[in-house]
C-alpha cells in the first residue's frame, strides 16, 4: 500500500502547508465536520485503532471516557516524547508531515470535545520544534485551528510545548505532570487521565502516530480501515529499523507485517550477508528474540504469544559481532539513567541490575551473579510503581532466557567472548 | 457501606477510604515508609504492597481505594518475601551506622528491617557516601541515611507551603536538599524533622545527646508562643526538655509546628534565668531571700495603699502568664489592694480591637476556629501577615488557597505569595482610601443586610472619591473590581486582622471599614494575637474595665456578684490603661507598679518616656523569668518559674481553653504563687493548695468558666462557652472618626514582625538566635537607592522618640515609603522610636507610620 | 536570609518570551518548563540565579522549580562550550560504532563524556536514543543533527564548529 501517515515527505517542502494540502490535506477535517463527534468516534470504533504508542490500547474507548466526561475544558495531548530507544517512527511525521497530525489532532479534539491541545514534543527534537510551530500557525492562518475552525464553531487551540530530556514523560501521567510543569513521575491512577488529567480536566493523550491516522480513517472511513492489516489491530503502521541491516529507516507497512519479512524482504537483510544473533523488536524495553523466534506478524495481539510485544515497533537487529551482555547492560544503564526515582524498586533495582551487569562485561562477573540479576530483577517485576522498572527487569530477563550462555562465558572467561565488535 | 475484607476479617467502612486506612481502622497494621497520614498519597515506597484477589498484580494499600467486596491479603509469605526484597533494594546505599544514628530507637526503616528481614547484603558495590551537613544551625541533614520517601518534600510544598526543600536530580541519583545546596532559607517549621522516617533530617539540637528510649517524660502541653496555642509534647530527660515535637490529631496544629513552637523551648534552661530574688540596695540589684524580698514588697505596698489609696498602685499582667496567674493578679489588686488598675500589652491593640469588634458582632465574635479557615472560599487579608504572627493559622490560609480558595490581600503579604493572593496594595498612604472605596463598592454590589441598623447608618456614611483614588493609586479599575467581584461574591469569606492594621494612626478608622467590609459580606472575623494567653488574660479581667469572665466592669450586677464572691467591696471606676499608668508615674499620682511576666520598657513605645515614668515610681515590682530591661529599673525583682514549669490554662485566640503542663521541676514559684504570698503577708488570707485549685475557684466566680474543669479539659476541644450579644455596648457605642490625612514624602517606621522571634523569650532561645541572629533594618532596593544606601550600611534611624542603629538589608518585600524594623533585641527595639500617641477609638499606639529619618553611619564590618 | 545582593537578570526580551509562553498554559507552573528552556539559553545554564529569576517571574518557588529543572537531562547545571555535542551512545548507536566515536572525540579533542575543552569550543554529553537510530551512529551539536556518523565524517563537521 502506499503512505498515508508519511505520504509526500520525498517532496523537500512537504512540511507546508500548502504542499500538504496540494495533496488532498485538510480535506478529512472537513468531512469529520459533517459527522458529529459521537459518529466520529463510532468511526474510529468500528476502525479498531489502537495506540501506536506502545500499549495498542482502544482508541475509541478512550475517546469516550473523556468524552462522557462533564468537566470542562477537555484536553487532547499528543504525545510526541519518542524516547524509547531504537524508535524514530514519530520523527518524520513531525519533521516532514506535520500537518497530518495537527489535521488529525483537530480532528479528534473536534471528536472528544476537547478545546485545547498541546504537542508534548520531546527536547531532542529541535528541529521539529521550529517546523511544528511554523505548521501549527499556518493551520490557525487558514482557520484549521482557533476560536472558530473553518466557520464550524468548533474551537481548537493547539500549542507545542517542549519536553526537556526525560523518557518516562512517554508515560501519559508522567507527560501530564511534566506538562503541568512538574517532574515527569508518574501518578497514581486511578483517576485516570480520562476523567482528571492535565490540569485536574478530562484528558486524552495519544502518540503522534495515532492522531496522524485520524485524516485517512476518516476519509476511507472506518470499515474499509478496518481491513488493513491484522484484524485484530489494523491500520498502516510505521516500522522503524535500526542495526544491521542493508537498508535500515522507516517502513509504512499494514499492521502485522511479519517480522522475518521486515528484515530480510523490506530492510533488505544483514548487512554484509553476516549472521543475525538478535532482534529486539518493538524497542529497548520489549523483549529480544533470538533468531528461531522472529517469524511472527508484528501487532499488538501475535506479538505477546511469540514472547514480545509490538512495542513501538521499533525493530533493532543485531548480528553476530555484537556481544550480547554489553547490550543488555547499555540497555540498563539507560533505564537507571531514566527511572524517575519514585519507587524503591526501579529506583536502586535499575543502578543494581547496570551495576551487576557491568562487572560481567568488564570481566569481574562472579559465580552467582547471574542468579543474582534474575534475583534482583525479579524482586523488581511487577512491584514497580510504572512499567518502566518492569520494561529494565524483563530485558535482564529476557537476555538471560535466550542468551545465559554468552553471560556465563563472560563470568568463565574474565573478558568479553565475543569478537568482532568495538 | 463498603465492606472489605482484610486478612479473613471483614471491615465495614462509612466512606470511601484506603486500603491501608480501612486496615488501619481495624488495627491491621501494614508497613509503610513513604506514607504519612499528614501527606497526599505517594505510592513510592512499595512496602504496604499487599494481595488483592481478582486483581493481577500487588496493590499499594496507600493508594488502593478500598471497594466493596475487595479481599485483602497484607501478610502472606510471598508478600513478606516482597518487603524483605524492597528493604533489600532500601539498604543498599544506606548506612549501617544506627549506634551513632540519633533515630535508632525510633527509626521506621529499623523496624521494618527488624521484622522483616533482610539479614544480610548481597549489594557488593560501594554504598553512596554524603557526609553528615552541619551548615545549618538548627537542623542536621545525614542525607546517606535518606531513603527518598519524599515525606519532607512533601510535608514542605504540600503542608507547609515553604517549598523550600526539593528532590534534586532524577532515579538513583535524586537526593534532597535545599535550594542552596546547604543552609536551609526557610520557614525553619521543622516539620520535615517530624516526618522524616530515618535519621536523615534530625534537630540539631538534641543531637547526640539522648536515645528516644531515655525519655521518661512526654508531656503535652501547650506552646508558649503565640496566641494560636498548638499543642506540643515536651520530651523531658533529667529535669531537661530535650525535644518539642507536635501530636497528629491534635486540634490547633495537628502535627505542625513552626520554628519557634519546635525549637524555642532552650530559653526554659537559660543559665540567664533568674534564680533568686534581687533587692535594691544602695542603688544596686542583689540577691536576697524570697522572706526579705517578698516581705519588703508587702510591706511597701501596705505602707503606699494607706498612704495613698488602693489607686496610687497599678499592676501590669502578663499575656505569657497562665489564666490562673492572671487571675491571681488581678484579684490582688483588686481585692487586696482595692483598685482596677490593671492592664496589660493587650491594649497595643487586640483588647481595644476586640471590644469594637464585639461590640458591632457580638460577643465571641473573633473566636473562630482556626482550622476553619482552611474550609472558607475566601479569606481576606489586612494588617500584616499572618504567617510570621500566627504562622500555624497562616498554614490553614495556605490550605485554603491550595483547596481552590481565593486568598484576598490588602497589602503585600509575603508569606502568601505563593499562594497565588489577589493582592491590592496601594502603599501605606492610601490604604484608608482603599478600604472606603472597597466599602463603597461592595455596596453598590451587595448592598445593606439590614440587621444591624445601627451599624448601618455609620456605614453609609462613608465617602470617597473612587476615580481619584484610582488615578492616585498604582490600583487599577479592573484590578479592584476583581478584588470586589471575587469578595462579594464568596460564601464564606473570613476577614484576617492583623496589627499592622491595629498599630497605625486612624486604627480606629480603618477597623470600622474592615468591619463593615465584614458586615457586607457576612464574613467571621480572625483577630491575629502574638502572644500565648493575651486572650486568656482579658478573660480573666486583667483589664481596667473587665472582670473575670470578660464581664464589664460598669455592670454593677456583674461587680455585685464578685463582690459576693470575692467578699470585698469593688471601686467602681475603671482602672488606669497602661498608657495612663505611665502617665500617672510620670505626673506621680501613681506611686507603685507591680508588673508580672511584661517588660514595658521595650515592649511599649517611647523607651525613654517610659523609662524616665518607671524611675519616679516609690516602688517597681518586677517579676519575670529573667532580667529585664524593665527589671533593670525595679525596686524587687521575683524569679517566677516558666511556662514549662508549672500548671495551668491558657486561652487561645479561638477562645480555646486548653491545659498548660509542668515539663521540668525547677526550685521556685509560678507567678500566682508569688503574688499569692506577697497578698498573704499583706491581709493573711489567701491561699491556693494548687493550680488547680485557683482554677476551681475561677471555675465557680466565672461566667464564662462556670463549672469547668482541668478533667474536662484534659479531654480537648473546651471553646470559650458563650457567644451571643454585645456584653459592653452595641454598634451604636462604636466611635467612628475619620483621621487626617497623613503628611506624605517621609519615610516611616514599619514592625518587622518576625516569624523566628517573640521577644522575650526567643531572644534567650539559642536556636532562634542562630536562625535569626540580630536584628536589621530591612529597606526596598528603590527606596535604600533614594537614600543613598546599599546592603551592609549600618544606619541611624531617628525619630522624636529615639534612635536606633542597624545594618540595612534591601528587601523588595519591604514597603517603599518605611523601613522595617523588628522589636525583638535589645537596644534595637523598634517600639523605642514610636511616640505614645494614641488612636482615639482604639487606644492603642500609632507605631507604624512613625516619622522617621536615616543617616548613614558606617558598614557593618565582615 | 532576606538579603538580596544584585543578581543576574534576565533581559527584557526574555521575560516578553516567558510572559507570552504563560499565555499557553491556564497555570504559571506549566510555564515553568519552557521558561526554563529561555533562561537556559540567556544564561547559558541553569545557575542559581538562572532559577531565581524565572522563580521570580513565575511565581514559583526556587527550590521547586530546581527540583523540576534538575529533573530533565537537557537542562545544564554547569556552563557548557560554545558547542554543545550531544552524542548518542544507546544501542542503535552504540552497535555501529557510537563508543569509538567517543574514543575519537578524546582522542582529538581531548573531549572527555561531560566535560569542556579547555579551549571552551566543546561540550560533550552523551545522549540516550536521539531518535536517529536509521541513521546511525548519530549527534546533536546545538539543534542541528548530523546522521550516519563515521570516523572521518565526525571531525569534518565538528570542524565546521568555531
Amino acid at each position: 500500500m502506499e503512505n498515508v501517515l508519511l505520504k509526500n515527505i520525498e517532496n523537500p517542502n512537504s512540511a507546508d502547508i500548502k504542499e500538504y494540502m496540494a495533496v488532498g490535506g485538510y480535506v478529512s477535517l472537513a468531512k469529520a465536520f459533517e459527522k458529529s463527534p459521537k459518529e466520529i468516534i463510532d468511526e474510529v470504533k468500528k476502525a479498531g485503532l489502537r495506540g501506536r504508542g506502545g500499549a495498542g490500547f482502544p482508541v475509541a474507548m478512550k475517546w469516550t471516557f473523556a468524552s462522557g466526561d462533564p468537566k470542562t475544558p477537555k484536553y487532547l495531548l499528543c504525545n510526541a516524547d519518542e524516547g524509547e530507544p531504537g524508535t524514530f517512527k514519530d520523527r518524520p511525521i513531525l519533521e516532514k508531515n506535520p500537518h497530518v497530525l495537527i489535521e488529525g489532532m483537530a480532528i479528534s479534539g473536534y471528536a472528544l470535545g476537547a478545546e485545547y491541545g498541546f504537542i508534548y514534543l520531546r527536547g531532542e527534537y529541535p528541529a521539529a520544534k521550529h517546523i511544528l510551530d511554523k505548521a501549527i500557525a499556518q493551520a490557525y492562518e487558514k482557520g484549521f485551528l482557533g476560536e472558530n475552525i473553518a466557520g464550524n464553531g468548533v474551537r481548537f487551540h493547539l500549542a507545542v510545548h517542549q519536553g526537556a530530556g526525560a523518557y518516562i514523560c512517554g508515560e501519559e501521567t508522567a507527560l501530564i505532570e511534566s506538562l503541568e510543569g512538574d517532574k515527569g513521575q508518574p501518578r497514581i491512577k486511578p483517576p485516570f487521565p480520562v476523567n482528571v488529567g492535565v490540569f485536574s480536566k478530562p484528558t486524552v493523550v495519544n502518540n503522534v502516530e495515532t492522531l496522524s491516522n485520524l485524516p485517512y480513517l476518516i476519509s476511507i472511513g472506518g470499515e474499509a480501515y478496518a481491513k488493513i492489516g491484522s484484524p485484530d489491530c489494523p491500520g498502516p503502521k510505521i516500522y522503524c529499523v535500526s542495526g544491521h541491516v542493508e537498508r535500515p529507516g522507516v517502513y509504512e507497512l499494514p499492521m502485522g507485517t511479519n517480522l522475518r519479512d521486515i528484515i530480510y524482504t523490506h530492510c533488505g537483510g544483514i548487512k554484509g550477508g553476516r549472521k543475525l544473533k538478535a532482534v529486539i523488536p518493538g524497542g529497548i524495553s520489549t523483549p529480544v528474540l533470538p533468531p528461531d523466534k522472529i517469524d511472527c506478524a508484528m501487532d499488538f495481539v501475535n506479538m505477546p504469544k511469540h514472547g514480545s510485544m509490538l512495542g513501538s515497533g521499533a525493530v533493532i537487529v543485531m548480528d553476530e559481532s555484537v556481544c550480547l551482555v554489553k547490550v543488555c547492560y547499555r540497555a540498563l544503564k539507560f533505564f537507571e539513567h531514566e527511572s524517575c526515582g519514585k519507587c524503591t524498586p526501579c529506583r536502586e533495582g535499575t543502578g543494581w541490575l547496570r551495576s551487576i551487569l557491568g562487572r560481567i562485561e568488564q570481566g569481574t562477573g562472579a559465580e552467582g551473579d547471574i542468579d543474582l540479576l534474575l534475583s534482583v530483577a525479579a524482586n523488581m517485576i511487577g512491584k514497580t510503581f510504572c512499567p518502566l522498572g518492569d520494561g529494565a527487569a524483563s530485558v535482564v530477563q529476557n537476555f538471560i532466557k535466550h542468551f545465559r550462555p554468552e553471560f556465563e562465558e563472560h563470568i568463565r572467561a574474565q573478558a568479553c567472548v565475543v569478537q568482532g565488535q568495538k | 457501606m463498603i465492606t472489605v475484607t482484610i486478612n479473613g476479617k471483614e471491615i465495614k467502612l462509612e466512606k470511601a477510604v484506603t486500603v491501608l486506612e480501612a486496615a488501619r481502622s481495624a488495627g491491621i497494621k501494614i508497613p509503610t515508609l513513604c506514607y504519612h497520614e499528614q501527606l497526599e498519597r505517594y505510592g513510592g515506597c512499595r512496602l504496604c504492597l499487599v494481595e488483592v484477589e481478582k486483581m493481577p498484580r500487588l496493590q499499594t494499600a496507600c493508594t488502593l481505594m478500598a471497594a466493596d467486596g475487595m479481599i485483602v491479603r497484607t501478610e502472606t509469605e510471598a508478600i513478606a518475601d516482597v518487603r524483605r526484597g524492597i528493604l533489600e533494594f532500601l539498604l543498599i546505599n544506606h548506612p549501617l551506622d544506627c549506634p551513632y544514628c540519633d533515630k535508632a530507637g525510633e527509626c521506621e526503616l529499623q523496624d521494618l528491617v527488624e521484622k522483616y528481614g533482610p539479614t544480610t547484603s548481597r549489594f557488593k558495590e560501594k554504598k553512596r557516601k554524603v557526609t553528615e551537613n552541619l551548615q545549618d544551625p538548627v537542623i542536621v541533614r545525614n542525607m546517606e541515611r535518606c531513603v527518598m520517601c519524599t515525606r519532607c518534600v512533601r510535608m514542605c510544598e504540600g503542608v507547609q507551603g515553604a517549598a523550600a526543600i526539593g528532590v534534586i536530580n532524577r532515579g538513583g541519583h535524586s537526593h534532597i536538599e535545599p535550594f542552596s545546596g546547604n543552609k536551609y532559607d526557610c520557614e525553619y517549621c521543622g516539620n520535615c524533622v517530624s516526618v522524616c522516617p530515618v535519621g536523615a533530617i534530625m534537630s540539631r539540637l538534641h543531637r547526640h545527646s539522648y536515645r528516644p528510649w531515655q525519655v521518661k517524660e512526654k508531656v503535652e502541653t501547650v506552646c508558649p508562643y503565640c496566641g494560636v496555642g498548638c499543642t506540643v509534647v515536651a520530651q523531658v530527660r533529667d529535669d531537661v526538655i530535650k525535644r518539642v515535637i507536635p501530636r497528629i490529631g491534635s486540634p490547633v496544629n495537628n502535627g505542625m509546628l513552626c520554628s519557634r513552637g519546635r525549637f524555642g523551648y532552650e530559653f526554659v534552661g537559660h543559665p540567664d534565668r533568674l534564680t533568686a530574688p534581687l533587692i535594691r540596695k544602695n542603688g544596686v540589684l542583689e540577691e536576697t531571700t524570697w522572706e526579705e524580698a517578698i516581705g519588703f514588697v508587702a510591706k511597701r505596698l501596705t505602707e503606699i495603699k494607706g498612704k495613698h489609696g488602693g489607686n496610687a498602685v497599678a499592676g501590669i499582667a502578663s499575656p505569657r502568664c497562665t489564666n490562673e496567674d492572671n487571675y491571681i493578679f488581678q484579684k490582688f489588686l483588686r481585692v487586696t489592694l482595692g483598685t482596677n488598675n490593671i492592664d496589660s500589652t493587650a491594649r497595643m491593640g487586640y483588647a481595644g480591637a476586640q471590644a469594637f469588634i464585639e461590640n458591632i458582632f457580638g460577643q465571641g465574635a473573633t473566636g473562630n476556629i482556626i482550622s476553619g479557615l482552611a474550609n472558607s472560599d475566601t479569606v481576606l487579608v489586612v494588617g500584616g501577615d499572618p504567617t510570621t504572627v500566627n504562622p500555624i493559622l497562616g498554614l490553614q490560609i495556605r490550605a485554603c488557597s491550595r483547596k481552590g480558595g481565593t486568598i484576598l490581600t490588602i497589602g503585600h503579604v509575603r508569606g502568601l505569595q505563593h499562594f497565588s493572593p489577589v493582592e491590592l496594595d496601594p502603599g501605606a498612604m492610601l490604604e484608608t482610601t482603599l478600604l472606603e472605596c472597597l466599602v463603597l463598592s461592595l455596596l453598590d454590589r451587595k448592598g445593606l443586610p439590614g440587621s444591624n441598623p445601627a451599624l448601618e447608618a455609620k456605614i453609609k456614611a462613608v465617602h470617597a472619591d473612587n476615580a481619584e483614588f484610582l488615578k492616585n493609586s498604582c490600583i487599577t479599575k479592573e484590578g479592584l473590581a476583581d478584588f470586589v467581584d471575587k469578595l462579594g461574591s464568596s460564601g464564606t469569606p473570613a476577614v484576617v486582622i492583623g496589627k499592622d492594621l491595629l498599630q497605625t494612626a486612624g486604627s480606629g478608622y480603618r477597623l470600622f471599614l474592615v468591619c463593615a467590609i465584614n458586615y457586607i459580606v457576612n464574613g467571621r472575623v480572625y483577630l491575629l494575637s502574638d502572644h500565648a494567653n493575651e486572650q486568656g488574660l482579658l478573660d480573666m479581667g486583667c483589664a481596667p474595665d473587665l472582670l473575670p469572665g470578660y464581664r464589664p466592669l460598669s455592670y454593677a450586677e456583674f461587680r455585685k456578684r464578685y463582690e459576693t464572691a470575692w467578699k470585698t467591696p469593688l471601686p467602681e471606676k475603671p482602672g488606669l490603661n497602661i498608657f495612663e499608668m505611665i502617665g500617672a508615674a510620670e505626673n506621680g499620682t501613681l506611686k507603685a507598679l507591680y508588673v508580672m511576666g511584661e517588660n514595658p520598657v521595650f515592649n511599649l513605645p517611647d523607651a525613654a518616656t517610659v523609662t524616665a515614668s518607671l524611675k519616679k515610681l516609690e516602688l517597681l515590682v518586677v517579676q519575670d523569668i529573667f532580667l529585664t530591661e524593665t527589671g533593670r529599673l525595679a525596686d524587687v525583682v521575683l524569679p517566677a518559674l516558666s511556662w514549662a514549669e508549672k500548671d495551668g490554662t491558657f486561652t487561645n485566640m479561638e477562645r480555646r481553653i486548653q491545659r498548660v503542663r509542668k515539663a521540668v521541676n525547677r526550685e521556685g514559684m509560678a507567678d500566682w504563687q508569688i503574688i499569692t504570698e506577697v497578698a498573704r503577708n499583706m491581709s493573711g488570707k489567701a491561699h491556693y493548695t494548687g493550680a488547680v485549685a485557683v482554677f476551681e475557684e475561677i471555675a465557680r466566680v466565672s461566667p464564662l468558666h462556670r463549672d469547668l474543669s482541668y478533667d474536662e479539659i484534659e479531654q480537648g476541644n473546651v471553646i470559650y462557652p458563650y457567644k451571643g450579644e454585645p456584653l459592653r455596648g452595641s454598634a451604636e457605642d462604636i466611635a467612628v472618626q475619620k483621621p487626617a490625612a497623613a503628611a506624605e514624602g517621609t519615610i516611616s517606621l514599619a514592625i518587622d514582625r518576625l516569624l523566628f522571634h517573640s521577644g522575650t523569650l526567643s531572644r534567650k532561645s539559642p536556636a532562634l538566635i542562630k536562625i535569626y541572629p540580630e536584628a536589621v533594618a530591612r529597606i526596598h532596593p528603590e527606596t535604600a537607592v533614594s537614600l543613598s544606601l546599599a546592603e551592609g550600611d549600618v544606619i541611624r534611624i531617628s525619630s522624636q522618640s529615639g534612635k536606633i542603629e542597624l545594618p540595612v538589608v534591601l528587601d523588595r518585600h519591604a514597603g517603599r515609603s518605611s523601613v522595617l524594623v523588628p522589636n525583638i533585641f535589645e537596644g534595637t527595639g523598634a517600639l523605642r522610636l514610636a511616640g505614645m500617641g494614641l488612636d482615639p477609638v482604639l487606644k492603642a499606639p500609632a507605631i507604624n507610620g512613625t516619622p522617621v529619618t536615616i543617616e548613614r553611619i558606617g558598614k557593618v564590618t565582615p | 536570609m532576606n538579603t538580596m545582593p544584585e543578581k543576574q537578570m534576565l533581559s527584557a526580551a526574555a521575560l516578553k518570551e516567558i510572559q507570552d509562553i504563560r499565555k499557553n498554559y491556564p497555570t504559571a507552573r506549566a510555564a515553568l518548563l519552557p521558561a526554563l528552556y529561555v533562561a537556559q539559553r540567556e544564561f547559558g545554564w541553569l545557575s542559581p540565579e538562572a532559577y531565581e529569576a524565572v522563580s521570580d517571574h513565575l511565581g514559583v518557588p526556587k527550590a521547586i522549580a530546581r527540583g523540576v529543572g534538575t529533573f530533565y537531562a537537557m537542562y545544564k547545571h554547569k556552563p557548557l562550550g560554545r558547542h554543545v555535542v550531544q552524542l548518542c551512545t544507546n544501542v542503535s548507536c552504540m552497535i555501529l560504532g557510537a563508543e569509538r566515536l567517543v574514543d575519537l572525540l578524546k582522542n582529538k579533542y581531548g573531549l572527555e563524556p561531560g566535560g569542556t575543552t579547555a579551549d571552551n569550543r566543546f561540550s560533550l554529553v552523551i545522549m540516550e536514543c536521539i531518535g536517529a537510530c536509521g541513521t546511525a551512529p548519530a549527534m546533536l551539536v546545538n539543534d542541528d543533527f548530523h546522521e550516519n556518523l563515521t570516523d572521518k565524517n565526525i571531525i569534518e563537521i565538528l570542524e565546521r564548529y568555531t
